[in-house]
């Protein structure tokens, strides 16, 4: 996959809530608002891209995306929080989505969320002391013929096992100085593993 | 008939532009914007009897058929419903990751049909995988001069615009689709107007799901003779097919409509895993709820499903094994749709959250023979009193697992009970929400 242009879980900050987004983000943001017959369309890209680049939205983010869209602050926080994705808070460098939804939990969607507890202490909600890592159950990815499912940043992690689960996790840890990298490898390993267990069958 | 959906489906990489143009992708689309008339291309995807794949079923030529003809003071757009969310479902992204361009094509030809020159592309915000795959096809093609100021080196502009979502079910129902295609919560709006009449920002609009202009290009291709060879006469057509849950081999299928849900469990997903017997199965996604096994003779089609109560939705079978209490999978989607409904309406909102709370009454042992009466005044309160038809889908589960396990449901309630009254603790493990 090439994600070009999108910065992924290891581009954060490091002192997140006073940045300011950089200039090339901001000039990329107020690109945005041009592809669309009105301007108010570019307003879930931009949130996107801000939070990508953040890791959660801030109040001077969502002030700043309702400035470029010419919306309200009050409008733009209704709308942040409409949205699952969005996130108001901090959440790890590695944050963690099981589906719990039918085909996964079927599946062993719980496992998973055990095995994630066992090894790392957190449950839904949570985020480890490290900052590293948080969990949240998650609804229906779309992944349900690869069930159960767990997403980082929307990289999906398919049919997976508390086996694997643990392999991710000690991954990820030993990775984490360069999160975003560290989590593309991960993923593209993952992506080849579940083909070559497709292949193999009739 | 030869597969035309699902060609590309087991490749590693998406077939991008030059590889899929060897292999015959936009000559059709190229053929339709140097020769033929808007009419035309409505007139073929009518006769071939295309219904959307989106869930409701409805004749594709005969929507486009609304759009304005006459050229207007202003734009009629064409958006495209890439947000997949309902569970049991993932064939959109497996056309959208492997194969672009079969997508894109059909994108050009139903853009062509109702005279927009630019189409929005509205896919989920967890598909990144997908959405940076079609960002590369998109510019794949505007590189080729098929999109841009000259399409195909005719005198039409198209272009189309990707836009991610952000994470909410409802954003599926195609009037919160086009609320949040233009930045708003994703509410559904009240209908009239219909989107052909005012869709996004306020111009007429088509809304279209991924599948159903996947299958647009064969059509105008082959033409709707072919098209209608396969399928049943009310429903032609191949459908990719999900099957997941406990089964051998989950995966996506492409075959006929009208297909058994025996023969997509059995032959195709290698039947229940483990050889475990079947409790339930669930025909086309969440909201089609649950049907016991001696219905898995059923044809997958629109109207076969609809005289069994139920509906086709979108194709997606999910099979619940024995060991698994109905009770408990009714929860996962109780607790689903509450989460997911958008609040606007009183009877959507009051109606899931009290429903999720009569099923978990029974997940802990707490079910009473009154709460039947209950779900189906809640279910009965609810249905076409709304806005959008969320309470039509929160009560497919409901309902179905009332309609044919009501005994099932009221004897694990009972054990439940008994097993709390003689070990005086409330652990039941699964999918327990309070
Ligand atoms: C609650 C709800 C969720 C929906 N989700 C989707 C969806 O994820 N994808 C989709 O294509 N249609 C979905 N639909 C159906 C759309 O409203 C619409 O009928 C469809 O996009 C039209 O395209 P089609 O005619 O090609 O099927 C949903 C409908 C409802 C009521
Ligand atoms: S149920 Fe988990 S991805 Fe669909």
């Amino acid at each position: 996959m090439s994600a070009a242009g999108q910065a992924g879980a290891g581009d954060r900050p490091a002192t997140a809530p006073a940045a300011a987004p950089p200039d090339d983000l901001m000039s990329a943001l107020r690109a945005l608002p041009s592809r669309y017959p009105q301007a108010r369309g570019a307003l879930l890209p931009i949130l996107t891209r801000l939070q990508e680049w953040r890791g959660h939205l801030t109040p001077a983010d969502m002030r700043l995306a309702g400035e470029l869209v010419g919306v309200a602050a009050a409008d733009v926080f209704s709308v942040v929080t409409f949205y699952t994705m969005y996130r108001q808070r901090p959440v790890g460098r590695f944050p963690l989505g099981v589906c719990r939804n039918i085909a996964c939990w079927v599946n062993g969607s719980e496992q998973l969320v055990a095995t994630v507890r066992e090894t790392l202490g957190i449950g839904p909600g949570e985020t480890t002391p490290d900052g590293l890592f948080s969990l949240e159950e998650v609804e229906c990815l779309g992944s349900c013929g690869s069930a159960p499912c767990l997403e980082i940043d929307s990289c999906y992690f398919e049919q997976q096992s508390p086996v694997s689960v643990k392999a991710l996790l000690a991954r990820l840890k030993a990775g984490a100085g360069d999160a975003a990298a560290t989590l593309a490898a991960a993923h593209a390993d993952a992506a080849a593993e579940l083909r070559r267990a497709r292949d193999g069958r009739p | 008939m030869e597969n035309y959906l699902s060609t590309e489906f087991r490749r590693a990489t998406p077939l991008f532009l030059e590889e899929a143009r060897a292999k015959g992708r936009y000559r059709t689309a190229q053929r339709v914007f140097e020769t033929l008339t808007p009419e035309q291309v409505v007139d073929e995807v009518k006769n071939s009897g295309l219904r959307g794949r989106g869930g409701a079923w409805f004749p594709t030529g005969i929507k486009w058929s609304f759009m304005p003809k006459e050229p207007l003071k202003g734009p009629s757009y064409l958006v495209i419903n890439a947000d997949e969310g309902e569970p049991g479902t993932f064939k959109d992204r497996q056309i959208m990751e492997k194969d672009p361009h079969l997508l894109l094509e059909g994108i050009l030809i139903g853009s062509f049909a109702i005279r927009a020159e630019t189409a929005f592309l509205y896919i989920r915000g967890e598909y990144k995988l997908a959405h940076d795959t079609l960002a590369q096809a998109i510019a794949e093609l505007e590189a080729a001069g098929i999109l841009g100021d000259a399409a195909f080196g005719t005198k039409r502009k198209m272009r189309i615009v990707l836009h991610r979502g952000a994470g909410a079910y409802i954003c599926g129902e195609e009037t919160a689709l086009l609320n949040s295609l233009e930045g708003r919560r994703g509410e559904p709006r009240p209908k009239p107007p219909f989107p052909a009449v005012w869709g996004a920002f306020g111009r007429p609009t088509s809304v279209n799901n991924v599948e159903t202009l996947a299958n647009v290009p064969a059509i105008l291709e082959k033409g709707a003779a072919w098209y209608k060879s396969a399928g049943t006469a009310q429903a032609p057509g191949h459908l990719l097919f999900g099957v997941s849950g406990a089964v051998e081999r989950p995966g996506c299928f492409e075959l006929p409509l009208g297909t058994t849900a025996r023969e997509l469990v059995e032959r195709w997903a290698g039947g229940v895993k483990g050889g475990r017997r079947m409790k339930a199965f669930i025909p086309g996604g969440a909201s089609t709820g649950f049907l016991p096994p001696d219905r898995l003779d059923v044809p997958m089609d629109p109207e076969s499903l609809r005289k069994e109560g139920t509906m086709l939705g979108t194709g997606g079978i999910i099979v619940i094994p024995e060991g698994v209490e109905i009770v408990d999978a009714a929860r996962v989607f109780s607790r689903f749709f509450r989460h997911e409904t958008c609040g606007q309406c009183s009877p959507c909102r009051e109606g899931s959250a009290w429903s999720d709370q009569v099923v978990g009454r029974f997940q802990r042992g707490e079910g009473r023979t009154e709460d039947f009466v209950l779900l189906d005044a809640i279910m009965r309160g609810s249905k076409q009193r709304t806005i959008c038809v969320f309470p039509e889908a929160f009560a497919g589960p409901l309902g179905s697992a009332v309609k044919h396990f009501k005994d099932d449901l009221m004897a694990v309630s009972a054990r439940r009970a008994a097993a709390d009254a003689g070990s005086g603790a409330a652990a039941h493990g699964t999918a327990s929400h309070g």
